[in-house]
């Protein structure tokens, strides 16, 4: 973990989402997907805690972080500074996602907003050649990833609640066939989503082995090196500090 | 150099006023980027209860205006595993270890310090927190029970409070010096429960502040440590001003390692001197 002060590179409008790249080479070579990064906000000492980001792209120059809607203050903060102002980072947080080896097909299951936070994982895998898919399931289509964010080789579906884009409904009927295709799962959302993805792979591979998924962890971080306790959660058969062990778990850790 | 602990045989000598406060940097195994042991007089474990504690399920932490509540529920590993598998780690540091001991069962405290013989040579003093609901009996009961059991230098955590209330009765007692203290409770919403903790973070400071300007009229002759809310040079150096002999912080190297490391670069000239005790000066 080091502490950075990134510069505001580039700000993308989407709408009321912004995307914030971060210009902090040093941290970025540290960082791997599915790892977080603790961003001072505000002025002085308020808002006082750091806020978690789970980083939405990396480069060699440095990261983007998403901003969606939010009313809390400390994120409501970060939409104000200008390009060219620096903010003050603490990360790498944790253990991110580990592409298994001899793995030559890759499943990213996403969930709303956390599934924006498989995006470095998928260009990554992609880059290695891996064959790559990435499902989502979200509200609503403004939620959900543009195709052109993906790199081109990866086969992509998407699930909305309101049927606004892709199928209407939630990833369900699609998880058999790609599980089945799959020789790794890499997911992002919730603890509900994550019990039924675990349900959906027993049913097609018969168990829910270890190594075969692993699940980010989504939570706020206080110190993120292990010193406060606030993220210890159960996960791992016990009580544990989720910046120390996680925040990615294998799935198995995280429902047991 | 200072004593904070000049009337103990064993003493407990810190070449810089800025302490790492209570688990701070966990049992002395959590350390934040560019922060080194070398950079605190001494480090404050986190509190570690004779049986292990699994302590609260999530959500531990909501966020206050300027400040935050935690509540862990105690979370620890225990006192025997803690001392096995973190002996070599307080070996190897390069500054005094304080052990702080958790309260629960009535004789706890004791037991485990009655079990710090073979720690002696690697723990330094222990911390005492006296929590907001004892009385002065049950305060020097379990004080001396301590200082029974222990020759090592007691650090009396009191709550602020009712510091003036409780503060002769710590030393009579047999705490070597104070620390001022534990911040009041409060409650706050988190996730649709709420956390109840100890203020925690810059809100404490003004409850740090009155303390000490109340324990300076008492006219003490121990040492205290001011705890709670101090966040840069010249909350510190306010301590130092009015009494404290040393400072604890926590929040800040929490959530600011950097400014944590200026703070200890910055407050090192100001290290108080106290009678009995050498200088590096001579």
């Amino acid at each position: 973990m080091i502490q950075v002060r990134a510069q505001i590179r580039d700000r993308e409008l989407h709408g009321a989402v912004h995307i914030l790249h971060l210009h902090a080479p040093d941290l970025a070579r540290q960082l791997h997907p599915g790892q977080a990064v603790l961003i001072q906000t505000g002025w002085y000492v308020d808002p006082f805690l750091r806020r978690t980001f789970y980083p939405v792209a990396i480069d060699d120059a440095g990261f983007a972080i998403r901003l969606a809607p939010d009313a809390d203050r400390g994120r409501a903060w970060l939409r104000m500074p200008p390009q060219g102002a620096e903010i003050d980072i603490l990360g790498p947080v944790g253990r991110g996602y580990a592409l298994p080896e001899r793995t030559r097909r890759i499943l990213c299951l996403g969930q709303g907003d956390a599934a924006w936070t498989l995006l470095p994982l998928v260009h990554a895998a992609s880059a290695q050649g891996l064959g790559v898919a990435l499902a989502m399931e979200a509200s609503t289509k403004r939620q959900t990833i543009p195709p052109r964010d993906l790199p081109i080789t990866v086969e992509y579906h998407v699930a909305t609640l309101d049927g606004s884009a892709g199928r209407r409904g939630d990833l369900r009927p699609l998880l058999p066939d790609l599980l089945r295709w799959a020789d790794a799962v890499m997911a992002a959302g919730s603890l509900d989503f994550y019990h039924v993805l675990a349900r959906m792979i027993e049913d097609a591979r018969m168990i829910l082995p270890r190594d075969y998924a692993q699940a980010l962890y989504q939570t706020d971080f206080l110190c993120g090196f292990g010193a406060c306790q606030a993220c210890a959660a159960d996960v791992a058969g016990g009580r544990r500090r989720v910046c120390l062990r996680g925040p990615v778990f294998d799935l198995v850790d995280i429902l047991r | 150099m200072l004593n904070l602990a000049p009337r103990n045989k064993l003493g407990l000598v810190i070449d810089s006023p800025l302490l790492a406060g209570s688990g701070a940097v966990g049992y002395g195994d959590a350390w934040p980027p560019g922060l080194r042991p070398e950079d605190f007089g001494a480090i404050i474990t986190a509190p570690v209860s004779a049986a292990p504690r699994k302590g609260r399920p999530q959500p531990r932490l909501t966020e206050i205006p300027g400040g935050f509540l935690l509540d862990t529920g105690g979370h620890n590993p225990g006192f025997r595993r803690l001392a096995a598998s973190q002996i070599r780690t307080w070996r190897r540091l390069p500054t005094p270890v304080i052990l702080a001991l958790a309260g629960g069962e009535p004789g706890d405290r004791a037991w485990m310090a009655a079990h710090l013989e073979p720690l002696e040579d690697v723990i330094a003093g222990v911390e005492l927190s006296v929590s907001e609901d004892v009385n002065l009996g049950e305060t020097a009961a379990f004080i001396a029970a301590v200082r029974r059991a222990t020759p090592l230098p007691i650090l009396a955590r009191l709550p602020v409070t009712r510091a003036t209330y409780l503060a002769r009765t710590a030393i009579v007692a047999g705490a070597d010096a104070l620390i001022v203290g534990t911040p009041p409770p409060a409650s706050y919403p988190a996730s649709q429960t709420l956390i109840e903790a100890p203020l925690s973070g810059p809100a404490a400071f003004p409850f740090t502040l009155r303390a000490l300007s109340l324990l300076a009229e008492l006219d003490l002759d121990s040492p205290i440590i001011a705890a709670g809310g101090v966040y840069s040079l010249d909350d510190a150096l306010l301590c130092l001003e009015m009494g404290a002999s040393a400072v604890a912080i926590r929040g800040l190297v929490w959530r600011d390692p950097a400014a944590a490391r200026r703070l200890a670069i910055n407050i090192r000239p100001f290290m108080p001197e106290m009678e009995g005790v050498e200088s590096d000066e001579g």
